[in-house]
């Protein structure tokens, strides 16, 4: 049954069905449903440019096939270009996902995958697994660097005895240093053919996405966005502080475990997929809030998730068109942009720290 | 913090005695890195080499082209980087401080590769500037991680610096990525030198790092009094009569010109300017006029004690230097981390 509250049109809307209450607001809604048209648009112009530029045409040519449009620009956009864009927005989708998750339980907001060392586990992992056990599936090698990246979450939250305190975050920064040398000193032990592919790896690069990638990136996103989502309303009532949420019924230790687990799991899978990309967890979930003024999780999962692809799929689009016919890594390009935003959330913070 | 004002400027009783252990150490130290590597050298041919130089020797050859230069880079970024350590720590009142943590060395970084990729006809004229070029991209990144960071009513924290240090550095470096992603040619000729690694140092490039290392020393030892008041607070220093922004400009001026040497030498190798002031001051207390000679060895020492583990622990393979110190410095780090929060 649907009742609408206090009669204004730009009032929430409540739907209610025995005891389940859902509640609209018109507003954010409105500015998630912009933000998704956009990131459409830029999908779009995204699969028009290149090193061999495409027309409307081309594109519409992909959903009713004639002889007229030449064979290869159908490949290119089939083989190449639609699943790079594809994974370019599942992947900063995955890293916004993960960022909103880890802010909301460490309770804060300058936490993120690669910030406090998960990213760093999941490619030690992976790659140990793809130097010495290549014969293990594409399919397990998130898996594996997901019991990396829980591995020195784990370790971190030993050593710093509490998440919620900023020791936390340096001892996070401490073990991801640790781990990149340990990287490095892999690598040095490879030839240089291998150390090279890896790097641009690590550097986080689309250049090599391809429709293998998508079932594994695909099915572990849905699982874990899924627990996410299921768990964002125990999320915001652990924000009222420990009491209050066990006095709610709240199980606070499965629902951190839950938030931990998934955004390892969504950080790992990216690593597994494109490699090491940095700044999108710690600012689309920032950026989310600032642009629909929701705090809310699941309003701040949703639209981080979709700041995420936004600004991965905006940043591959430059590394691949600023300097042709050479590339820069996505990984590159972000953190170029990321920066000036973490200053800017510093400069925000910089009566508090 | 852990520092401890009361015993600030009080020289401590075993100065003397420290400076001769570790003066014989660094020569013990100096002497192994010779003798051991790839080819085992004994005692007697270095002395051969001293005395009779022989160039048609292998291992006379060995010494003087391969190793000596390699040992005396060690020296000289080791001393340098525990120097710009200590000043950091000094300026800062904080043991976490470190050139690698702050940004310094990415700055210095980015600025050498910025001389690179300049064309190839100016290279021999920027040659004997790149020390200075590298100081000046330390100190210019490092100034704004200062300036950005004690905005706020609570000043300047660890934390903020910290982050900040961590922010301009992956701004900086990430401009370095992207210039020599996009210039093949720059990438071919300072891909090892990137993670900080002392192979392939030539006595030129010593020659060169002599300058702007004597002008830190000499800033350093002119500071060195005026740090020591500083330890007793901003309000009591003032009360002395010590400008604090001009303390603090020179400082970091000092700071920049040691890290930029290093780096312009080795490239950006951390945590040496982390452990070495911290050792120094678990050892010798607070003084920092005694403080810099010590600082000076012990970081000459650990640099030579990490090149060798480099060079020997995965042979055949070679490790970079940088990541030797990192290994051990990072768990140094975690521990003062949790030391300084509780």
């Amino acid at each position: 049954m649907i009742r609408p509250h206090h009669g204004l049109a730009t009032g929430p809307i409540r739907i209610q069905w025995r005891n389940w209450l859902v509640v609209f607001r018109v507003r954010p809604i409105c500015i998630a449903t912009m933000l998704v048209l956009a990131l459409l648009a830029l999908a779009a112009t995204s699969l028009m440019l290149g090193s061999y530029p495409t027309s409307v045409k081309d594109i519409w040519a992909l959903f009713a096939p004639t002889i007229e449009s030449p064979d290869h620009t159908q490949a290119i956009l089939i083989q190449l270009r639609i699943p790079r864009i594809l994974l370019a927005a599942l992947c900063g989708a995955m890293l916004g996902l993960a960022g909103a998750a880890m802010q909301s339980f460490t309770r804060n907001g300058l936490a993120d995958p690669g910030l406090i060392g998960v990213r760093e586990g999941s490619i030690f992992a992976v790659l140990v697994t793809i130097l010495f056990m290549p014969a293990i599936p594409l399919f397990f090698r998130p898996i594996i660097g997901m019991a990396g990246g829980l591995a020195v979450a784990g370790l971190a939250i030993v050593i710093a005895r509490s998440v919620a305190h900023l020791r936390f975050v340096l001892v996070g920064i401490g073990l991801s240093w640790l781990l990149a040398s340990a990287i490095a000193m892999l690598l040095v032990t490879q030839d240089s053919q291998t150390a090279q592919t890896a790097l641009v790896w690590i550097a986080g690069s689309l250049s090599s996405a391809s429709w293998d990638f998508f079932p594994v990136a695909v099915f572990f996103t849905f699982i874990s966005a899924l627990a996410l989502f299921a768990t964002a309303r125990s999320a915001d009532i652990a924000l009222l502080g420990e009491k209050a949420a066990i006095g709610l019924g709240i199980n606070l230790k499965l629902t951190a475990m839950v938030q931990l687990i998934a955004a390892a799991v969504l950080s790992a899978t990216c690593v597994a997929t494109v490699g090491g990309i940095g700044f999108i967890g710690l600012i689309a979930p920032h950026l989310a809030r600032l642009s629909t003024g929701q705090s809310r999780q699941f309003s701040v999962l949703f639209n981080s998730a979709i700041w995420g692809a936004l600004l991965l799929l905006c940043a591959d689009t430059i590394g691949r068109e600023a300097f042709l016919p050479l590339q820069l890594p996505a990984g590159v390009v972000l953190a170029l942009i990321g920066v000036p935003v973490l200053l800017g959330l510093l400069w925000k913070q910089r009566h508090q720290l | 913090m852990s520092v401890d004002a009361t015993s600030a400027a009080k020289p401590a009783p075993g100065f003397p005695a420290l400076l001769l252990a570790l003066i014989a150490f660094a020569s013990i130290c100096a002497g192994l890195y010779l003798m051991l590597g790839p080819r085992t050298l004994t005692f007697q041919t270095i002395l051969g080499t001293i005395t009779s130089y022989d160039s048609l020797n292998f291992d006379h050859r060995v010494l003087a082209d391969i190793r000596l230069p390699r040992l005396l880079a060690a020296i000289i970024a080791g001393a340098n980087l525990g120097l710009s350590g200590l000043l950091l720590q000094g300026l800062l009142r904080n043991p976490l401080a470190e050139p690698h943590i702050l940004g310094l060395n990415a700055g210095a970084s980015l600025a050498v590769v910025l001389t690179l990729a300049l064309p190839t006809a100016s290279l021999a004229v920027l040659a004997p500037l790149r020390p200075f070029a590298a100081a000046l991209g330390g100190f210019v990144v490092f100034s704004i991680t200062v300036l950005f960071s004690s905005a706020g009513r609570s000043g300047l924290t660890l934390l903020k610096v910290t982050f900040c240090g961590i922010a301009f550095s992956a701004l900086a470096s990430s401009l370095a990525t992207a210039i020599l992603l996009l210039d093949e040619e720059t990438l071919q000729k300072i891909r090892i030198w990137l993670v900080g690694d002392l192979a392939g140092v030539t006595l030129h490039m010593l020659y060169t790092s002599l300058v702007p290392s004597a002008l830190a020393l000499g800033l350093a030892l002119f500071i060195a009094p005026r740090l020591n008041v500083l330890e007793l607070g901003d309000h009591v220093a003032t009360g002395l009569g010590i400008s604090i922004r001009q303390i603090r400009f020179l400082t970091i001026l000092a700071a920049a010109l040691c890290a930029g040497t290093a780096v312009s030498l080795v490239g950006p190798i951390g945590f040496v300017g982390l452990i070495v002031p911290n050792l120094v001051r678990y050892l010798n207390g607070n003084n920092y006029r005694q403080a810099i000679p010590l600082t000076l060895l012990a970081g000459a020492i650990l640099l030579i004690l990490a090149d060798l583990a480099a060079r020997m622990v995965l042979l055949p393979h070679e490790i970079p230097t940088g990541i030797a110190t990192a290994l051990v410095g990072v768990p140094v780090f975690i521990m003062i981390v949790i030391r300084t929060s509780r």
